[in-house]
């Protein structure tokens, strides 16, 4: 479903990407875990062409995003994505944050995007947030709100970029929760987190990035119980 | 040869003060619409749209008002012979011109300062530059661009008697008029001040309601700011 080849980013003078080989498979979910400035969540930005490919190939369900006739926004509506910071817009009512994707680009009647974007509020458990605007729920209220939106346009994969790093701690079960119910209905999801525990618990596989470099994958257990590598290792004993 | 001023005097007034009114309504109008759409010129992702909104701006930026007044009135009749604007038109197209390079100056600060987020997660929702534009980032900008832009427009009440040079009788120039048949300069400009002031005041007060009225949904200091900091 997601085929990344030999992928490499540049920042000016800074590589960030030096070189990353992915294959993810459909209903995976693909946790990417690693300290911080890895690459982890511009390798997860470049999946949507948020960031600009510097050489190297991505494949999302066939479109190729290194191909300048592919139309991103295509691509962006198949890979629905969930902010650090949620960016919920707020000047729109939460039901009309979550309906103007389908609104505006999907092209569908305004009651069909209204009777989704109340099924996927109710699946968050914010049908009663509905006609609130976002400047007045909590963080985690937020979140939710943003995984509703990502998902109204039905897309095939869902990106996370440290969905619940801005959250107080106790709020960021209820993120979790629904990001688990998610991968439940088989949803193929990458998930870039400091979340270890569900990391463990909710991963197909996980991928420990360092240095823009994909160090080491394999199941939760593999990767958490047996590193092999030793900077796998050093990452994991400081945050376990 | 001077006779007092009278009650009488404040019609010329009264119709000077209308004209003013009208002049900065229609430039001002017509400067909004020109300066939002070389704003977004100004940040749009066409290089060459950035280069003549650019280019327009800093020019029109580094000229007197006065100046652009004299070359639009003087300028247009030799230009384009046979095309001669009267009074009010060409101080409607100086005008226009000053207006809309600074409103552009402004609705580009504004698109600049909407959240860099906010751009992202509509690109990542997959709507294309200009829906983007129009249904997250302008709306957003809006609310950011109504106080300056209130302020800009105040000033353009003010700048507008420089047209008085052209003999378009508006406020200032109704108030030399008076002058010169009164020979009451102190009570004259009195009233032209406090004319001004009236029109100028109105302006700040309708921006404070609109403030009022939409502040409510968006405060930029309440904006979603990253929980447990």
């Amino acid at each position: 479903m997601i085929v990344v080849e030999n992928l490499n980013k540049k920042f000016g003078q800074n590589h960030v990407l030096k070189g990353v080989d992915c294959h993810i498979r459909e209903r995976e979910v693909v946790c990417v875990i690693g300290p911080s400035g890895s690459g982890k969540s511009t390798f997860l930005r470049c999946m949507n062409g948020l960031e600009s490919i510097t050489s190297g190939s991505i494949v999302i369900n066939k479109h190729r995003l290194d191909d300048a006739k592919t139309n991103i926004n295509l691509v962006r509506q198949e890979a629905g994505m969930v902010f650090q910071h949620f960016n919920l817009f707020p000047h729109l009512k939460v039901i009309d944050n979550v309906m103007l994707a389908p609104l505006k680009v999907g092209k569908v009647s305004k009651e069909e995007a209204r009777a989704k974007a109340e099924m996927l509020l109710a699946k968050v458990g914010l049908a009663a947030k509905m006609d609130t605007f976002p400047g007045s729920l909590s963080g985690g209220q937020m979140q939710r709100v943003a995984i509703a939106r990502a998902l109204a346009m039905d897309p095939k994969i869902m990106l996370f970029d440290e969905p619940t790093s801005a959250l107080d701690p106790e709020i960021v079960g209820e993120v979790l929760t629904v990001m688990k119910d998610l991968a439940n209905e088989g949803m193929t999801m990458v998930v870039v987190t400091h979340e270890m525990g569900f990391a463990r618990e909710v991963a197909d596989r996980v991928i420990f990035m360092d240095q823009g470099l994909i160090v080491e994958e394999g199941t939760p257990e593999q990767i958490f119980s047996t590193p092999q590598h030793a900077r796998t290792q050093g990452f994991l004993s400081k945050v376990l | 040869m001077f006779r007092p001023f009278e009650w009488q005097d404040l019609v010329p007034l009264a119709e000077g003060a209308w004209l003013t009114i009208q002049l900065c309504a229609v430039s001002g109008v017509l400067g909004v619409i020109f300066g939002l759409i070389l704003g977004i010129a100004r940040t749009s992702p066409s290089r060459i749209a950035r280069w003549i909104s650019t280019i327009y701006i800093s020019c029109v930026r580094g000229i007197p008002v006065l100046v652009i007044i004299f070359f639009v009135f003087f300028g247009i009749p030799l230009l384009f012979p046979g095309l001669e604007p009267d009074k009010f038109s060409s101080a409607v197209i100086a005008l226009t011109c000053f207006a809309a390079a600074y409103v552009a100056e402004i609705v580009r600060g504004s698109i600049e300062a909407v959240e860099k987020g906010q751009s992202e997660a509509a690109d990542a929702l997959g709507l294309d530059y200009w829906r983007k534009l129009r249904y997250v980032i302008l709306p957003q900008a809006v609310k950011i661009m109504v106080p300056p832009g209130i302020g800009f427009l105040i000033g353009l009440v003010k700048d507008s008697s420089l047209v008085t040079v052209t003999g378009l009788l508006e406020l200032t120039h109704a108030g030399n008029v008076v002058t010169n048949l009164t020979g009451d300069p102190i009570k004259t400009f009195l009233v032209v001040a406090a004319m001004y002031f009236a029109i100028c005041y109105s302006i700040s007060l309708l921006g404070r309601l609109y403030e009022k009225r939409t502040g409510i949904h968006v405060d930029p200091l309440k904006l979603p700011e990253p929980a447990g900091l």
